[in-house]
């Protein structure tokens, strides 16, 4: 350590770039240094040094920018006015291809749009001509009878019946996650809900299927991947007159309660003679597949 | 005077032509014009304090395009392209804003 210290002492000056920090180097040196060791290099070549003669003519001669100053300064100006021009054209470039960007966009949104049209108007088609084929025969009706039903179970089309409305929201200005709802607590009323007898249940117009996922997805909960916003209404059509008082004898019925009491979440039950509830989107299946021997 | 009347020149001749910068090169165009920019606000500082030399300019000029080109370059090789013509033009940029507060004080005194 001592010994570090003397070695430190006898060594000579640091470079300045070495003491100055960087910016202020860089500061400090701002002109290149050649310019200075030029001058100096020529001061001490000249006869007569800081001969008021020489300084004058010489410097009047020499320290002019000449020929070669004058095409290098040509040079920066074809580089300044190339680099304008190019920004320019690359500008105009990158403006227009955004122009038919945009106007793809709008083409094929029509597209999608005059589509999607098309589609509702051949399945309106479709359900007219499976009607008016299916009222031909006996069988057809027992048929058509049955495939209503299948699409009030399974949530393909729309539903109407007595039940009730269950009102659930975050506490009163919650601000911690404790007294908010999450997708958990929904599930439980939901899971409640189905083992109590509801036939339909819907969650703020949402229907629920058998593929249909409510869960949390940062701070919404999701609902047939759709995000939703408190005040979340679940809707179950069944026997209005027991569900209200079965569904708070259920587990998830239990937790609301608790959640009510201590922390404040908003839990309202209100019986509804006649509700009507939408159907569900229809799920496309990419890999379910009907078994051979009940086509 | 040359000075000028060799910008103009240059000026009216890159509008005229309108070169076409070939697309390997274009990335390097503004970074060489802000090197160049620096090495002519240098000259004309030594024009002022009355140390002005042509081969110097002209050294520095070149050499200051060159090698900001070349660091942007390798930098695009390396993948830290953005940053290192970042840092080249902060490190220009400074000098240019010394040089012309040196040039600002031999013209207005102040």
């Amino acid at each position: 350590m001592v010994a570090d210290q003397r070695v430190a002492r006898r060594t000579p000056e640091p470079p300045p770039h070495a003491v100055m920090g960087l910016l202020n180097y860089i500061t400090a040196t701002s002109l290149d240094e050649d310019y200075a060791a030029q001058a100096s290099r020529r001061r001490a070549a000249s006869p007569t040094p800081g001969s008021q003669d020489d300084r004058q003519t010489g410097a009047a001669t020499r320290h002019r920018p000449g020929l070669v100053g004058l095409a290098v300064v040509a040079v920066f100006g074809v580089l300044v006015a190339t680099a304008a021009v190019q920004t320019r054209r690359n500008a105009d470039e990158s403006a227009s291809s955004r122009a038919s960007l945009v106007s793809q966009v709008n083409a094929r949104k029509a597209e999608l749009a005059s589509l999607q049209s098309r589609a509702v108007a051949l399945s309106r088609k479709v359900a007219t001509l499976q009607t008016n084929d299916l009222q031909a025969t006996t069988q057809g009706r027992a048929v058509q009878g049955r495939l209503a039903q299948l699409g009030v179970a399974t949530g393909a089309v729309a539903t109407t019946g007595p039940g009730i409305r269950i009102r659930l929201d975050d506490a009163p200005g919650a601000v911690d996650d404790s007294r908010k709802v999450h997708g958990q607590d929904l599930q439980k009323i939901v899971n409640g809900l189905w083992s109590i007898g509801a036939e339909a249940i819907s969650i703020n117009g949402q229907r629920l299927t058998a593929l249909s996922p409510v869960r949390d997805a940062g701070t919404a909960i999701t609902v047939n991947f759709v995000s939703l916003r408190p005040p979340y209404v679940v809707q179950a059509i069944g026997n209005r007159k027991t569900m209200a008082a079965r569904l708070l004898d259920t587990a998830g019925g239990q937790t609301w309660v608790t959640l009510q009491s201590s922390f404040g979440l908003r839990f309202d039950i209100t019986n509804e003679e006649s509700m009507k509830l939408p159907a569900a989107k229809p799920a496309s299946l990419r890999w379910a597949r009907q078994p051979e021997r009940l086509k | 005077m040359i000075a000028a009347i060799g910008l103009l020149l240059g000026v009216i001749a890159g509008l005229l032509l309108q070169p076409n910068v070939p697309l390997w090169l274009e990335p390097y165009l503004p970074i060489a014009v802000v090197a160049a920019l620096d090495a002519v606000f240098g000259a004309l500082r030594a024009y002022l304090d009355g140390i002005f030399d042509d081969k110097v300019f002209v050294v520095s000029f070149v050499s200051n395009v060159l090698i900001a080109a070349v660091i942007v370059y390798l930098g695009d090789k390396l993948g830290v392209g953005g940053q290192l013509s970042t840092g080249v033009i902060v490190v220009l940029g400074i000098r240019i804003f010394s040089n012309v507060a040196a040039i600002r004080r031999h013209l207005f005194h102040a």
